[in-house]
C-alpha cells in the first residue's frame, strides 16, 4: 500500500521530469545547435550541482520576492473582496477596475511601476502583486457568497451585525477559496518575479540569467531556468499542502 | 375565516403582559415574479395572535405559506400589507436585542466550529461574554454532553438538529421559531427529537412557531394547530390540543390523539382546498 503511494508519486514527478529533459536532449542534438544557442541538459545540470552557492542567494532573493508580493497580493485582493462584499457602490467601482489591472499585460505596467516604486525590489514586489491580487479577489469574493441562506438567516435572526458576520460567518466559508487562490498565484508568483527581476532588477533569478547572458555563460542562463521551473512546482506542492492541512482542521 | 383567531384563553407569562407574544393582523405577502407578470400572492389576509408561553403549530402543505409566516415573525420577510407585531414591536426590534432564537430544516452549524462553540454562537453574536455553565447545560439538555468538542459532520443529522435547537434556546429568546426542524430526519430519529422537545418545551414553556407538514408532530407538539390551506395561503382551521404536558408516548398511543390526528389529515385531504 505505502510502497505503491511511494512507485505512484515517484512516477508523477519522474514522468513529466523524464520528457521534459529528454524532449529537451533531442531538440538539441537534431538541430545540432551550439552550447550558444542551447546548451545540452547535462552541461547545464553540471553548471546548477557544481556551482550550487552561485545559486542558492538568488534564489532566497526570489523566492522572498515572491513570497512577499504573495502574501501582499492575497492581503489585497482580500481586502477589494471585502470591499465589494460591502457596497455596491464599490462593486461597480472596484470590479471593472480589478479586471482592467489583471488583463494590462505585466510588460505594459513594468513602466507604471518605475515611475511608482523606482526601480528596487519594491518595484519588482508590486508587479509580483499585480499577478496575485486578481485570483485572490475573485475567489475570496465568491466565498464570501457561499454559507447557506439558512445560515445567514439564522445569523440575522441571532442580530449578528455586519462586522461580526463577516468574521465570524463569510471569512471562515471564504478560507477554502482563498486557499485555492494561493495554489493558482503561487508558481505564476514565482515566475512573475523573475520576469520582473530580469527587465528591472539587480538581484534574484531574473537578473542571474541577464547578468549570465551577458558574459555568455549559457550553461547558466539555461541553469537559472531550470531552477526557477523547479522553484515554480515547489511552491506549487507547497501551497497543496497548505491547503490540504488546513481544510483537514477547518471543515 | 381567518380573524376568529384568539388565543385560547392560555394565561399569560413573562413581563410583556401587556400584549400578545405574537400578532399578525391582516397580513398579505407577495412576491413579485417578473416586471410583466402579476406578483405571486404567497399570503392573502392572515391574523393570528399567538399568547406568551403558547405552543402553536403551522400545518400545511407545501407552498401554504407557512414558512413565509414564520420568515415574517423573524424579521426575514416583510409583509406586503397589514402588520407583524412580536413582544409589542417589529420585529427588527427584538432581533436587535437578540430576544429570537430560529432553527431550520437545515442544521444551519458552522462546519468548522465544534458542538461547543457552535452553541456558544449566540452569545459571541450578542457580544456577550460566553457562560461556560449554561453552554454545558444546553448540550446537556439535547442530550450531547459527551459531544462538546465534535465538529457537525462527526454527528449524525439528528444530533446537528439537536445542536441547532440548543443554539437557538441559548440566549432564552422571548419567541422560538422552528422551521421543519426535523424535517429532514427519518421516522425513527424524528418521533425520539419530537418527545424529547416536548419535554423540554414542557419545563421552559418559551412562546413557540412551529412550521411543519407532519400533522402527528403538530398534534403532539402544540397547544393550538393552525392549518393553512395554499395558493394564496390563508389560515383554515385552529385545533386547540388541551392535553396535559409532559405529553409521552401514552398521550401519542391514545385514542385522543389520534382522533385529532385523522380530522386534521383529512382537513389538509379535502381537495377543495388549495385551489379557491
Amino acid at each position: 500500500m505505502n510502497e505503491a503511494r511511494f512507485l505512484n508519486r515517484f512516477l508523477q514527478v519522474a514522468w513529466p521530469s523524464a520528457l521534459l529533459v529528454g524532449g529537451w536532449a533531442v531538440w538539441v542534438r537534431a538541430n545540432g545547435y551550439t552550447d550558444l544557442v542551447a546548451p545540452m541538459p547535462q552541461s547545464v545540470a553540471a553548471d546548477v550541482l557544481t556551482h550550487p552557492g552561485a545559486y542558492l542567494g538568488p534564489v532566497l532573493t526570489t523566492t522572498w520576492t515572491a513570497l512577499a508580493g504573495l502574501v501582499a497580493g492575497m492581503l489585497l485582493g482580500g481586502l477589494l473582496a471585502v470591499a465589494v462584499w460591502s457596497s455596491r457602490l464599490l462593486t461597480a467601482v472596484l470590479t471593472p477596475a480589478a479586471v482592467l489591472m489583471r488583463s494590462v499585460p505585466v510588460v505594459a505596467i513594468v513602466p507604471v511601476m518605475i515611475g511608482l516604486f523606482g526601480t528596487g525590489r519594491p518595484a519588482v514586489v508590486a508587479i509580483t502583486v499585480v499577478v496575485t491580487f486578481f485570483p485572490a479577489f475573485s475567489l475570496v469574493a465568491s466565498g464570501l457568497r457561499a454559507p447557506s441562506a439558512s445560515t445567514r438567516d439564522v445569523f440575522t435572526v441571532l442580530g449578528a451585525s455586519k462586522p461580526a458576520t463577516l468574521t465570524r460567518l463569510l471569512i471562515p466559508y471564504a478560507v477554502p477559496n482563498a486557499l485555492v487562490a494561493v495554489r493558482i498565484a503561487a508558481p505564476s508568483t514565482i515566475l512573475s518575479a523573475m520576469l520582473a527581476e530580469f527587465l528591472i532588477g539587480k538581484s534574484g533569478l531574473g537578473f542571474m540569467f541577464v547578468d549570465s547572458v551577458s558574459y555568455s555563460h549559457y550553461a547558466r542562463a539555461w541553469g537559472t531556468g531550470v531552477v526557477a521551473t523547479a522553484l515554480a512546482v515547489a511552491s506549487f506542492v507547497a501551497a497543496t499542502r497548505l491547503e490540504r492541512r488546513t481544510l483537514e482542521r477547518v471543515s | 375565516m381567518s380573524g376568529a383567531v384568539v388565543d385560547n384563553g392560555r394565561p399569560s407569562r413573562g413581563t410583556d403582559a401587556g400584549h400578545a407574544a405574537v400578532e399578525l393582523r391582516g397580513v398579505v405577502k407577495e412576491f413579485p415574479l417578473s416586471r410583466r407578470r402579476e406578483p405571486l400572492r404567497a399570503l392573502d389576509g392572515v391574523d393570528l395572535t399567538i399568547a406568551h408561553g403558547e405552543f402553536v403549530a403551522l400545518l400545511g402543505p407545501s407552498g401554504c405559506g407557512k414558512s413565509t409566516v414564520l420568515r415574517m415573525i423573524a424579521g426575514l420577510e416583510a409583509p406586503t400589507a397589514g402588520s407583524v407585531e412580536v413582544a409589542g414591536g417589529a420585529p427588527a426590534a427584538l432581533i436587535e436585542r437578540h430576544r429570537l432564537g430560529v432553527a431550520f430544516q437545515d442544521a444551519a452549524l458552522l462546519p468548522w466550529a465544534t458542538a461547543w462553540d457552535n452553541v456558544a454562537l449566540p452569545f459571541r453574536l450578542a457580544g456577550r461574554p460566553v457562560p461556560e455553565e449554561r453552554v454545558r447545560a444546553l448540550l446537556e439538555t439535547v442530550g450531547l454532553e459527551g459531544f462538546a468538542r465534535a465538529r457537525p459532520k462527526q454527528l449524525s443529522g439528528g444530533m446537528r438538529q439537536r445542536i441547532s435547537i440548543a443554539r437557538a434556546m441559548a440566549l432564552e429568546p422571548d419567541v422560538l421559531l422552528l422551521d421543519e426542524p426535523f424535517g429532514a430526519l427519518d421516522a425513527v430519529t424524528r418521533r425520539r427529537l419530537n418527545l424529547e422537545l416536548g419535554a423540554v418545551w414542557a419545563r421552559l414553556r418559551t412562546t413557540t412557531v412551529l412550521v411543519t407538514h407532519d400533522v402527528a408532530e403538530a398534534v403532539q407538539l402544540a397547544d393550538r394547530v393552525v392549518v393553512m390551506t395554499g395558493r394564496p395561503g390563508a389560515l383554515a382551521h385552529v385545533e386547540p390540543v388541551s392535553a396535559p404536558r409532559p405529553r409521552g408516548e401514552d398521550f401519542t398511543r391514545g385514542h385522543a390523539f389520534h382522533e385529532v390526528v385523522d380530522r386534521l389529515v383529512a382537513l389538509l385531504d379535502d381537495p377543495s382546498d388549495g385551489r379557491r
